[in-house]
C-alpha cells in the first residue's frame, strides 16, 4: 500500500472518529438529565476514546471504528434536544411577526360585495 | 479553492438597497433578510468576545495564551477531540446547530468567529 493511500485512509479514520465522538457527546447530553450528570459521563466516554489513543494497526482502527459507530447507533437517544429553529424543533417553520407599519386586511377584494 | 474565490467575492461585493417601501408614513426597507425567530443580528465584536470567553473557559486552556488568532490545535496544545468539545460549547453558547461535517472543519477561532457570525439563527 502507498504512503500516499495510507495517508488518507488514516484522515478519513481520523474524520470519522472526530464525527463519532462529536455525536456520542451529543447523545450524552441527551441521556443525562442535568448538567451536572452530564460532565461524568462525558469523562468516561473520553475515556473510552483516549483508552485507544494509541492503537497504530488500520484494519484493528477501522474495526474499531466500526463497532463504535454500531454501539453508538445502537444506544441512540430516541427523542433528542433540536435547536428550536432546526428542523423538528419546537420553532421550526413558526412565522414571525410581520413588522412595524404592516396591515392584514382579512376582507381583501370582498370589501363591497358583504 | 472555488468555494474560497467565491467567499472573497462574494465578501467584497455589496447590493444596493435602492427600492423603499412606504407603508403608514413609515419607511421600511423593501429587501427582508430571511429571518424566522429574530431579526436583530448580532455584531463581530460581540461575536469575538463571547467566543473567547467560552474558550478561555475551556478547562485544558490557557487564558493568557487566548487571542482572537488562534488555532486550537496549533497554538493552544490541544487534540482533535478537545477541538470537538469546544465546537460543541460553541454551539451552545450561540444556540445553534452546526451539521457535523461543517462543525469539523473548524479548527481556528477565527473560523469559529467567521462561521457563527456569518449563521443567520446565531443569538
Amino acid at each position: 500500500m502507498s504512503v500516499a493511500s495510507y495517508l488518507a485512509r488514516r484522515a478519513a479514520q481520523k474524520e470519522r472518529v472526530r464525527i463519532l465522538y462529536r455525536r456520542a457527546l451529543k447523545d450524552t447530553l441527551n441521556w443525562a438529565v442535568h448538567r451536572h450528570l452530564f460532565y461524568p459521563d462525558a469523562d468516561a466516554l473520553r475515556e473510552r476514546f483516549e483508552a485507544n489513543r494509541n492503537v497504530e494497526d488500520i484494519e484493528l482502527i477501522e474495526r474499531m471504528i466500526t463497532a463504535g459507530e454500531a454501539a453508538h447507533d445502537k444506544w441512540r437517544h430516541p427523542d433528542p434536544y433540536i435547536v428550536p429553529w432546526a428542523p423538528g424543533g419546537s420553532k421550526f417553520c413558526r412565522n414571525p411577526t410581520p413588522p412595524a407599519g404592516i396591515e392584514i386586511v382579512y376582507n381583501y377584494g370582498r370589501e363591497d360585495n358583504d | 479553492m472555488a468555494s474560497a474565490l467565491k467567499s472573497t467575492v462574494l465578501r467584497h461585493i455589496r447590493v444596493p438597497i435602492s427600492q423603499t417601501l412606504t407603508v403608514n408614513g413609515s419607511r421600511l426597507t423593501a429587501v427582508r433578510l430571511m429571518s424566522s425567530s429574530h431579526d436583530d443580528h448580532l455584531d463581530k465584536k460581540e461575536v469575538a468576545d463571547r467566543v473567547l470567553d467560552v474558550i478561555k473557559s475551556y478547562p485544558k486552556v490557557d487564558p493568557s495564551k487566548v487571542t482572537p488568532d488562534v488555532h486550537f490545535q496549533k497554538d493552544l496544545g490541544l487534540d482533535s477531540l478537545d477541538s470537538v468539545e469546544i465546537v460543541m460549547a460553541l454551539e451552545e453558547e450561540f444556540k445553534l446547530d452546526i451539521p457535523d461535517k461543517e462543525a469539523d472543519k473548524i479548527d481556528s477561532l477565527p473560523l469559529a468567529i467567521e462561521y457563527i457570525y456569518n449563521h443567520p439563527m446565531a443569538s
